[in-house]
């Protein structure tokens, strides 16, 4: 496994970055999760955050005096990929047009049947890799390639909380309202992200994702409901 | 000390008016910004002055035409942008440290250098904390910026304080239009002409500036795309595909797909966020 050691780069005196050539695998999400377990022992209070990519890994420092510290580390890293977890969340996703504004837009494009869609869509199962853009929106991979649509040229001003969205070759869950290019093909009515929880965001890094789909009524009733594991 | 709570009252604001702190620090992973102040430098100095905890919360103010109504006695402080300050109607000259009596009303005027306001007050304005933090952020605290009418709760404080030292504000680093940079991972993927024009030319700062981050008006060729998403942070500056410079700050989100081209010094971003629509920058990459 000596190809998936990570490169090291600086992007400032309290910015290093550990980054790997290759696509984001399941063996190379597994080796990141056992990473960032391995910094955060060895390092623990020289260091404030980590945030990753699909590729990279990115060390903030407490204080810059810390950061060749990373060098002698990497030198006696003893790579290990984590068995990734079986958890997996059950998402709730009313597919419905009013939620779904692109979907017919989606099914055209991509010559399918609406119902098609939502079937590909709803039977894959799809791994967390990480959470970025918004507070609570899981980086997903595992959809399938025949749903990947470029993003809008022009985003959307106004996304609603929970939306459902595919934008290129990814899946995503927007957990608050925000402006953004993707397209919208249905709605949770479960909250993502909750400021007044500890941890705020359920999910971790690697567990598993899939889409239940249900109608208005469901939605309604389910409404607020925590996000429920499936196993 | 006596710690009697009382409310100021927002009379008057423009948009973008905010509680601050130091913000939310190592929620990255869960998709949560920094959201501290855009001009660290002004935000520490008011809480040095009044002698507050570091971290003590402060109003950050955007627009002329701001006016709050203090009930009850306590001490405050300015720093930032340089603005027209009346209390009780009589204009002061160089704010910085002010005793307020009780029923006073502090009106901010015309800005007439810098773009940013701190207001902080003995210790601190006493918001709801949401993760760790005062600070204001769509989704996370309560409101995402005040209103007219708001509240806002502080403590008065029944000594009288002895305002001795008169603190001056060093602001000749709102002047400053160099902005040091360390070269980002994608700078790299550029080409040399495209390179060599960023550097050189100054860069306007267009309308699209808010505490996400400054766009700057000055078209370049993005032959790079799109990356696959990486972390940001505030002061990251990316190149768009349609080729516009976008230099993040507080608020920006924890990653972003497009290249990376600098890292801006921290100490300077500062003096970027204090930079008004239309003003001009130039980048220097900091040798190595």
């Amino acid at each position: 496994m000596v190809e998936l050691k990570p490169s090291l780069r600086v992007l400032s005196p309290t910015l290093s970055e550990l980054f790997w050539e290759q696509a984001a695998t399941d063996q190379l999400l597994g080796i990141k999760i056992h990473l960032i377990s391995e910094i955060k022992q060895t390092f623990s209070s020289k260091i404030e955050e980590i945030r990753s990519g699909y590729q990279t890994l990115t060390i903030r420092w407490a204080d810059p005096t810390f950061h060749s510290e990373i060098i002698p580390f990497l030198d006696d890293l003893e790579l290990v990929s984590q068995p990734l977890p079986d958890r997996t969340w059950e998402i709730p996703v009313c597919y419905d047009s009013e939620f779904g504004y692109d979907l017919n837009a989606l099914a055209k494009a991509k010559s399918l049947a609406v119902n098609e869609v939502i079937r590909y869509h709803s039977q894959a199962s799809y791994r967390i890799h990480f959470i970025g853009f918004l507070p609570g929106f899981p980086y997903l991979s595992g959809m399938n390639p025949i749903l990947a649509m470029p993003r809008k040229s022009q985003p959307d001003r106004a996304i609603p909380a929970g939306s459902v969205a595919i934008g290129g070759n990814q899946t995503g869950i927007y957990p608050q309202r925000s402006p953004g290019g993707w397209h919208i093909i249905g709605r949770t009515p479960i909250p993502l992200f909750d400021p007044n929880s500890s941890p705020p965001v359920a999910f971790q890094l690697g567990d598993q994702l899939v889409f239940r789909p249900i109608d208005k009524s469901e939605f309604d009733r389910i409404r607020k409901f925590k996000p429920q594991l499936l196993r | 000390m006596i710690r009697d709570p009382a409310f100021a009252k927002i009379l008057k604001t423009g948009p973008g008016s905010k509680i601050i702190d130091q913000g939310r620090k190592g929620m990255g992973e869960f998709g949560i910004p920094n959201s501290g102040p855009l001009d660290q430098q002004a935000f520490q100095w008011v809480n040095l002055v009044l002698r507050n905890p570091l971290n003590a919360a402060v109003l950050e103010i955007t627009q002329p035409g701001f006016a709050i109504h203090f009930p009850f006695p306590t001490l405050i402080c300015l720093a930032g942008a340089s603005a027209n300050i009346k209390l009780n109607g009589v204009q002061l000259l160089n704010p910085s440290l002010i005793e307020l009596p009780e029923d006073s009303l502090l009106e901010v005027g015309a800005f007439k250098q810098g773009a940013l306001l701190y207001l902080g007050i003995k210790q601190g304005f006493q918001s709801e904390l949401s993760l760790g933090s005062r600070s204001f952020f769509e989704g996370i605290t309560p409101k995402s910026q005040f209103s007219k009418g708001d509240s806002l709760l502080y403590y008065t404080n029944q000594e009288i304080p002895n305002l001795r030292a008169k603190p001056v504000f060093d602001r000749s680093y709102l002047n400053a239009t160099h902005i040091e940079v360390y070269l980002g991972p994608e700078w790299e993927l550029l080409p040399e002409k495209i390179k060599a024009e960023i550097l050189h030319f100054p860069l306007k700062l267009s309308a699209a500036k808010n505490r996400m981050g400054i766009q700057l008006d000055s078209p370049f060729e993005n032959s790079v795309g799109s990356i696959v998403t990486v972390p940001v942070y505030p002061g990251t500056v990316q190149l768009t595909p349609s080729g516009m410079l976008i230099a993040l700050l507080q608020d920006a989100q924890v990653t972003g797909g497009y290249p990376r081209i600098f890292q801006i010094a921290e100490k300077d971003l500062s003096r970027l966020a204090q930079k008004n629509v239309g003003s001009q920058i130039q980048f220097t990459p900091i040798k190595s």
